[in-house]
């Protein structure tokens, strides 16, 4: 059938509009292109720019002496070894987790029938919707008295009345525990998102696997995981990106200790400080090539990472099939 | 006689094999059910637990006032007061609101037409289509940080607008206003190359979601729809468009959430800026107000008559 279609004979006409539309698509995908890889070019441009070349109008692109000065003087500013293992220890378990569980309640929710899946669904959505600003607060409270879902009010008893309550604060498991139970960074869209990837699985493994006796939690573990290769990509890769960017929790949730992303924004105000303080011009000149330093470090191991992951990542979500 | 016997053990046998069955059916809706709560259990206790506790608790903070004592929080029911601030009080939250709900209204559509547009081009075949989509999938790892925003700050606004830094020579500008066309030409020109800008930017995510979800068609109903003789205009109608339906909403959706909890967002900034001033109550009462107008857009955009079936469908489609 498709042979008979490829070898159609076509008019020349024809012919001619398939060579614009092709023309016209390879003009817009370039200048698209350029848009999308101008600020990075940008970053890499001048966070190796010395002050010198950053004066000198002959200089657009490539910087005439490359000089490593603006990392070490960011380095110094706001320490990127400290910042860059803090975000590491947050992202690692949390995203292990979160996308463990994720994927748990996916399939809870796309395999299983029982009372009120539609209206517990309806309510996923909604968690989806809300924004966690709307509720930040009361987290916040939350995870400065926290009692171990409800556990730490009923050891009143043993504590002279008092609920018993740990400060988790300024440490990291406050995300630990919100990827733990689904409530995690972007927990409600991935959930959304693995479900419909299940739904769209052949249901005949999954039967065999329980006509030979296996549990469903060991079936989930050994048949469906296994199987899932490409929404697990997909959900990790999300996953780490939004870690590693995240910036609103962990500026909420940490007093001192930053994670990198909010260690840019410190970054920032004390680069402002400096420069009102000191007021010489080389300082307000030097202030944002230091900035882009830093940002050039905020994105360069997701960019190294998403070079060697690329493949797999639009291959697999192309194969993932998110839809409804 | 002995016909009417085995006639009628006949049917007895017959109606213990159907309890039979009816009771393992039974067993087995249980054990599905009892399942499906031990799989959805960890999501369950943290919606309890993290959402709905802390969204019941926010409504309450927004009729109080909160001071800091030794005690810790005090809490100091003011009734609708916050509320009142708010909206005749506060100078710039009414503007800022505004602004941003504008600013949804009509960035949405176009960021989810331009996600599907880009989309649908890089389905296509041709040469380069892996460094391409690799191209568009930047703005993901880019645009969910604050690196964006200090980027926007320091290298798309220097001086007049975004378009500025990508004529950043100026020779682009010159060479138009040379080639004699009038200045207010060529700053609608760069307006419009602004605006791309900054939707190039925010559709990383709506386009892969788009692509994926193109990629489920199954080429046999294109193949289909060719041999009975559709155009392509029909086919992406009556095909494409159907079958991407969901991933729409879901696109649509996610523009809205994503534009509201953006930092470049006013009404966003000012929930920070009180909350790091210790105005718990007042910034809570902001984002309560902003999050219950914005829903109101969500659920504006599923009242036409298409949206309801395909959310609906979208909502119980699966459940056969």
């Amino acid at each position: 059938m498709t042979q008979g279609f490829k070898f159609k004979h076509k008019k020349t006409g024809d012919i001619a509009l398939d060579g614009i539309t092709k023309v016209l698509r390879a003009l817009f995908l370039i200048g698209m292109a350029y848009v999308l890889l101008y600020p990075v070019l940008f970053l890499l441009s001048n966070a190796f720019r010395s002050p010198v070349d950053r004066l000198d109008p002959t200089v657009i692109w490539i910087p005439k002496t490359l000089t490593l000065n603006n990392f070490v003087l960011a380095d110094q500013l706001i320490g990127f070894k400290d910042s860059i293992y803090k975000t590491c220890t947050i992202l690692v378990p949390s995203v292990a987790v979160q996308v463990f569980v994720c994927l748990m309640v996916a399939y809870g929710f796309a395999r299983f029938k029982f009372k009120g899946r539609e209206l517990l669904f309806s309510l996923l959505l909604f968690t989806i919707i809300v924004p966690t600003s709307t509720i930040i607060i009361p987290l916040y409270v939350q995870f400065r008295f926290f009692d171990f879902f409800g556990v730490g009010q009923l050891l009143r008893v043993f504590n002279h009345g008092q609920a018993v309550t740990v400060n988790l604060l300024n440490t990291n498991w406050p995300f630990y525990i919100l990827s733990a139970t689904g409530m995690g960074i972007r927990s409600g869209l991935y959930i959304y998102m693995a479900r419909q990837f299940f739904r769209s699985m052949p249901k005949e493994l999954e039967e065999a696997a329980w006509v030979d006796g296996c549990g469903s939690f060991k079936t989930f573990t050994h048949i469906m995981l296994p199987n899932v290769g490409s929404i697990v990509i997909v959900i990790l890769l999300f996953s780490v990106v939004w870690h590693w960017n995240d910036y609103y929790l962990s500026v909420m949730f940490f007093v001192d200790n930053y994670p990198l992303s909010v260690g840019v924004t410190v970054l920032q105000d004390r680069l402002q400080l400096l420069s009102e303080s000191m007021s010489a011009a080389d300082i307000a000149l030097g202030e944002s090539s230091i900035l882009e330093a830093a940002c050039f470090v905020v994105i360069l191991p997701m960019l190294v990472m998403y070079v060697f992951a690329q493949k797999y990542f639009t291959g697999s979500i192309t194969r993932s099939g998110i839809v409804g | 006689m002995k016909n009417n016997t085995t006639a009628a053990s006949g049917h007895t046998e017959l109606n213990t094999k159907k309890k039979a069955a009816g009771k393992r059916r039974s067993g087995l809706m249980e054990r599905q059910s009892r399942n499906g709560w031990f799989f959805i259990a960890p999501w369950l206790l943290g919606f309890v637990c993290f959402f709905a506790i802390p969204l019941v608790k926010s409504l309450y903070y927004t009729f109080t006032k909160i001071s800091i004592t030794n005690d810790g929080l005090t809490f100091q029911f003011v009734g609708l007061e916050n509320y009142l601030t708010a909206f005749t009080v506060d100078p710039d939250f009414v503007r800022a609101i505004l602004g941003s709900i504008g600013n949804i209204v009509y960035q949405v559509p176009i960021i989810v037409f331009f996600s599907l547009f880009i989309a649908l081009i890089l389905k296509q075949d041709f040469h380069g289509k892996t460094l391409m989509r690799s191209i568009f999938f930047l703005p993901v790892i880019i645009s969910s940080g604050v690196v964006i925003t200090i980027l926007k700050e320091n290298v798309f606004a220097s001086g007049t607008g975004q378009a500025a830094s990508l004529f950043q020579t100026g020779v682009i500008t010159e060479l138009l206003i040379k080639s004699g066309m009038g200045l207010p030409l060529v700053k609608m020109i760069t307006t419009t190359v602004g605006a791309v800008f900054d939707l190039t930017w925010r559709s990383g995510v709506q386009i892969l979601l788009l692509l994926s979800a193109l990629h489920t068609i199954p080429d046999s109903m294109y193949e289909a729809a060719r041999i009975e003789g559709a155009t392509e205009w029909e086919t992406f109608w009556k095909i494409t468009f159907v079958l991407i339906s969901p991933t729409l909403i879901m696109t649509i959706i996610y523009s809205i959430i994503d534009y509201f909890t953006d930092y470049s967002n006013k009404v966003m900034r000012m929930i920070v800026t009180y909350v790091n001033q210790g105005r718990y109550e007042y910034s809570t009462t902001i984002s309560i107000i902003y999050f219950a107008v914005v829903l109101q857009l969500i659920l504006l955009r599923g009242q036409s008559p298409v949206q309801t079936r395909i959310q609906r469908r979208e909502l119980t489609g699966g459940y056969k």
